[in-house]
């Protein structure tokens, strides 16, 4: 019959070999699994049985386990590279196609490789971080965010391009605040909720400095540049009411 | 969807059971591999790495969701994760169960003429 300590020594070894499974999937049932793995030992030790049979039985069926999901998880990362590839060069369609009716549309190769990468950087973390959560205001937070900060980060740039304005980085702050937060929130709802909501009172922040700091600008931009900062506070607070959404929906 | 397509009907022996085992109400990993030895009558046992495996395929496709995290009052006092069914899973059972009887009442019909 086995002791307390050996089921102690067992849990350790079991925990250890859940290290083998692919992160996602370890995150998720990890603790559940080692629970259940204890559970299981206790209840062959209180019946006076073999434990040590047990944990060799148990360790070989989660091998075969692992072998499994690590394999499932090369296929789904696999496809949604390829469908992330996909979707980018959709969209780099949009370019491409504008690029040959419009006439002032001067982009080099540079140009379009650089906005494959950004789109597809954006598809792929869309892919990466939507499959966190099956609800569907989790996806529609994560979407709405990514398509904001891709804008928002895309016209900073083209800005930085056109006029040198160090001020323009300010946005990279903003995105910033976003994805410090997602890190920090290990992509869980609720705190992906206060992460868009930082980022929605950073932005407003800067579009009131924007609006009321001294600048040589005629009333016309002005204007323009409060509502351009104001329609990104909205987006931004709309993301991270979804995210709370989706936060609420998993409570329940 | 990649992942619907496999729990579609019919469904493996193993999301079944733990569709079963969870229809009357939430349960936790220990009690999941439980209760399906009991509805098999001990001819099903699932180690971990099975009904671990399955339960992510599950919830990826909606059919089950994390309930909470509570004791177990009949265990230690460890804070267990519960696991519950959701609307599509039940629908899911239903479905499954719906095709059993069928096949039953083909089976059954058969054999009667048969004799």
């Amino acid at each position: 019959m086995a002791t307390n300590g050996a089921g102690q020594r067992y849990r350790t070894w079991y925990s250890r070999l859940l290290r083998l499974y692919p992160q996602p999937f370890r995150e998720r049932f990890g603790e559940g699994m080692v629970q259940t793995f204890h559970d299981l030992c206790r209840e062959y030790r209180d019946a006076g049985r073999d434990v040590f049979g047990l944990s060799l039985r148990i360790f070989f069926e989660t091998s075969v386990g692992i072998v499994r999901e690590n394999v499932s998880h090369m296929s789904q990362t696999g496809n949604t590279l390829l469908r992330a590839a996909l979707v980018a060069l959709g969209l780099l369609m949009v370019p491409l196609v504008a690029s040959q009716m419009v006439d002032d549309w001067h982009w080099g190769v540079g140009g379009f490789v650089f906005a494959y990468i950004m789109f597809f950087g954006t598809a792929l973390a869309y892919a990466l971080i939507a499959r966190h959560m099956g609800a569907w205001a989790y996806k529609a937070g994560v979407g709405l965010a990514l398509v904001a900060g891709f804008v928002l980060g895309w016209g900073s740039m083209v800005h930085l391009s056109e006029s040198d304005n160090p001020v323009n980085f300010v946005y990279f702050g903003v995105l910033a605040v976003g994805g410090v937060g997602a890190w920090l929130v290990r992509l869980e709802a609720r705190g992906m909720a206060r992460a868009l909501f930082a980022m929605a009172g950073v932005m407003a922040v800067v579009g009131v400095l924007a609006v009321t700091l001294p600048w040589d600008a005629p009333s016309g931009p002005m204007r323009s540049v409060a509502v351009l900062h104001g329609i990104f506070v909205a987006l931004f607070t709309a993301s991270g009411l979804l995210f709370r959404q989706a936060s609420l929906a998993r409570l329940k | 969807m990649a992942l619907m397509n496999t729990v579609q009907a019919p469904l493996t022996p193993a999301v079944l059971h733990i569709l079963l085992a969870l229809s009357a109400g939430a349960l936790h990993g220990y009690r999941i591999m439980k209760q399906v030895e009991a509805d098999s009558q001990g001819k099903t046992k699932m180690g971990p790495g099975t009904l671990y495996g399955s339960m992510g395929r599950m919830m990826e496709a909606g059919l089950i969701r994390e309930s909470d995290k509570r004791v177990d009052p009949e265990m230690d006092d460890e804070r267990r994760i519960y696991y519950a069914l959701t609307g599509a899973g039940r629908a899911a059972l239903e479905a499954e169960l719906g095709r059993y009887r069928g096949v039953v009442a083909v089976a059954e019909g058969r054999l009667s003429y048969g004799h």
